[in-house]
């Protein structure tokens, strides 16, 4: 299979394990995403996918053209990490030619895959700008060009959308689509679940450096999701509320309330007991979102407050 | 080698495009010239005024001559009589008077009247009256001008080198001192810079994004021998700029006194030096948010190449002694104080020998070590990181 594998991979800092035996693929030409609240361990993961860390154990493969290569090429990665920045006094054009060059293109292939770039993004005009004069949003565009310039074949966008207008976020999601139609290994971290879910062929859920889920969107929402009753009525309605195939119960005005069903309670099943006469004005069965799932197994790990990918001292040795 | 190569060339480049870089280079040697030329100047327009004193000359001391320049001092013979000179020296404002009477060859003695704001010319008119005193004295005694020379000549003692070759001449001690400054000089600007691009690198949160295609190792290599480059371009163009002058106004022999230094000793013991250094600053920028919030460890730090300027002193005084020998063989020192006691003394063959294992052997290892702490910190975002953690970073294994 071409793509990443990661094999048991294991990272502990004094004796704590941030990342603990994590073993996930990511294929070639899919989205994967690896979701996890702060400090699940995401960043160190990534970190060691990318080589700019080492696990302590563990292996990591990348497969391209047939070859199996231990670790990742670096000249077949682009990367977008979650800390952005480009020098502030460069420019647009020299910054590119620049992070190319690293991966072996020549400068004047650099310019012209550039030129197309900016294009796509409506920055040709900001070619000669200096990355300072650029706002927030241009700079992130101008980064995620960097990251696809030398035409990776593995690429991992860590938190890609953060600070983008919605009309920017759909030229990335294209963008980010039509890597994955040329074949491109895609790994995406993100906390956008409606865009991971509607982006992501795979998931890869971790959690305090463990996994918690993994497989098909579909299959995680099968696996966690329960079903999901929101209800309109004039009045409350007894016979719902306390049925026994309800877990939870939440009233949001006098005349909504959303319902959560137990395990394995089938949108008929409840159905099923609704009375003829129970004056319900809207009723919507449906599947938990990927933003419930990821809050409810989140949950557990919500008291670890601690954001190590922002490194405040003392989660210094996460990074080593 | 490749990588590193285009880390270098980048640092090259910006820095070269860099407004305040280009300002730095031009404005430096003009603050030299400035610091040089200006006290020169000064003391030109600082030179005295001339001091006018009027001679009532009744001896025939002045030979009839109505003026009489002695450097700062000019003497007027005053036609006048003794009792008008005080009313006419007050009425011009000349500094004074005196009377060159006869009773003056005689005794010696002669009063000088001076005004108030000044009595500058007394030394001078002391020994011109001295000469003439000595001149009038000896024509009475009939003793001719050459024979008192003859009388009172100076010895003159030369001295001779019996191993000549080997002692090093004021000259290589001038350049090897020239060469010291470029060095310290290379070492502070491009160090600083050093610690500026890694600060920067972090502040701009691009170590990531350039670790994701190159090594930490390659990453901090490229930055020093970037930083070498510019810092080397920096004193060429201060040299050629600086070298004309020196030779013009100074009339130094330059290229024969370079000749004259032992070259291999300063290329060695200045390369190492600025590479044990530079590893030192560029490490030590990956380990800080920002120049501001330096710790005081850090500090210290960068006060290390400072440490050489304590032994000047002793190693000048007693460039063979104890704490000389000390000096020269300690790495943190060892680099100007060996150039420098090579300059102005015979270093046994051993010592240098030594010295320059110990350097090398320092810098690998200060190397390898700054790398890991550039790797580490490079990566970090939030605050200085302590000294226990820097340690903390050496002992980590390699990626």
């Amino acid at each position: 299979m071409a793509g990443l594998e990661v094999a048991a991979i294991r990272k502990t800092y004094s004796s704590k394990a941030v990342v603990d035996d994590i073993t996930f693929q990511a294929e070639a030409g899919k989205i994967t995403g690896i979701l996890g609240p702060n400090g699940a361990g995401k960043t160190t993961t990534i970190r060691m996918i990318m080589g700019i860390t080492a696990p302590d154990s563990g292996k990591i493969w990348f497969t391209s053209n047939g070859k199996r290569y231990a670790g990742v090429p670096r000249s077949l990665v682009g990367y977008l990490p979650e800390e952005r920045g480009l020098y502030k006094e460069a420019r647009v054009m020299e910054i590119l030619q620049f992070l190319a060059g690293l991966k072996d293109i020549s400068a004047a292939d650099a310019k012209t895959s550039a030129i197309d770039w900016l294009a796509k993004f409506g920055l040709s005009d900001y070619a000669n700008s200096k990355i300072e004069q650029l706002s927030k949003g241009m700079a992130q565009k101008v980064q995620f060009i960097a990251s696809v310039i030398h035409q990776p074949e593995f690429i991992v966008l860590d938190e890609p959308f953060s600070g983008l207008d919605p009309v920017s976020q759909d030229v990335f999601k294209a963008e980010i689509r039509a890597l994955a139609a040329r074949g491109t290994t895609v790994l995406l971290s993100s906390h956008q679940m409606n865009i991971v879910e509607e982006l992501c062929d795979s998931l890869f859920l971790i959690d305090k450096g463990k996994e918690v889920a993994y497989g098909s969107v579909a299959r995680i929402k099968e696996q966690y999701g329960n079903y999901r009753v929101q209800l309109v009525a004039d009045k409350a309605i007894e016979s719902l509320i306390s049925s026994t195939l309800v877990e939870s119960c939440h009233q949001h005005s006098d005349s909504r309330w959303t319902l959560g069903l137990k395990d394995r309670v089938s949108p008929s099943e409840f159905l099923s007991t609704i009375s003829k006469d129970a004056s319900i004005k809207e009723i919507n069965v449906s599947r938990l979102s990927l933003h419930d799932i990821f809050v409810k197994i989140a949950k557990g790990g919500s008291s670890n407050e601690r954001n190590m990918e922002n490194r405040q001292m003392g989660s210094y040795e996460e990074l080593a | 080698m490749k990588e590193t190569w285009k880390i270098a060339k980048w640092e090259v480049m910006r820095n070269l495009r860099n407004k305040q870089f280009i300002i730095g280079l031009l404005l430096t040697p003009i603050i030299m010239a400035m610091f040089s030329g200006v006290p020169r100047l000064l003391e030109r327009w600082n030179q005295p005024a001339v001091s006018t004193y009027y001679v009532l000359d009744q001896a025939q001391g002045m030979q009839g001559l109505s003026e009489m320049s002695l450097g700062n001092v000019l003497l007027k013979s005053y036609a006048g009589s003794a009792e008008t000179i005080e009313q006419s020296v007050r009425e011009a404002e000349v500094a004074g008077y005196f009377s060159l009477h006869h009773g003056f060859f005689e005794t010696g003695e002669l009063e000088l009247f001076f005004n108030e704001r000044n009595n500058d010319g007394v030394g001078v008119i002391g020994s011109f009256l001295s000469n003439l005193l000595q001149q009038q004295r000896m024509q009475a005694a009939n003793i001719a001008p050459e024979q008192l020379a003859h009388l009172t000549s100076q010895a003159s003692v030369v001295a001779v080198a019996m191993e000549s070759a080997d002692v090093p001449g004021g000259e290589e001690v001038i350049v090897s001192m020239a060469f010291i400054a470029l060095i310290f000089l290379l070492i502070f600007s491009s160090g600083t810079m050093l610690m500026q691009s890694a600060l920067q690198e972090r502040r701009d949160r691009m170590a990531e994004v350039v670790l994701s295609s190159i090594r930490p190792n390659q990453l901090m290599q490229g930055k020093v021998l970037g930083h070498f480059l510019l810092g080397v371009l920096q004193l060429v163009f201060w040299i050629a700029l600086g070298l004309p002058a020196i030779i013009y106004f100074l009339d130094f022999p330059v290229w024969e006194a370079i000749t004259q230094v032992n070259v291999p000793v300063l290329l060695f013991f200045g390369l190492f030096g600025y590479l044990l250094f530079s590893a030192i600053f560029v490490s030590l920028g990956a380990t800080m948010e920002d120049l501001q919030s330096a710790g005081n460890a850090q500090g210290l730090v960068i006060m290390l190449p400072m440490l050489s300027f304590l032994f000047i002193g002793p190693v000048v005084s007693n460039p063979d002694g104890v704490i000389a020998q000390f000096a020269s063989i300690f790495p943190f020192t060892s680099p100007a104080l060996m150039i420098m006691r090579n300059a102005i003394t015979r270093v046994p063959t051993w010592e240098l020998i030594l010295s320059a294992v110990v350097l090398i052997a320092t810098t690998l290892l200060i190397i390898r070590l700054a790398a890991k702490v550039f790797r580490v910190g490079m990566l970090m975002y939030g605050k200085n990181a302590s000294m226990g953690e820097i340690v903390k970073w050496m002992q980590y294994k390699d990626v």
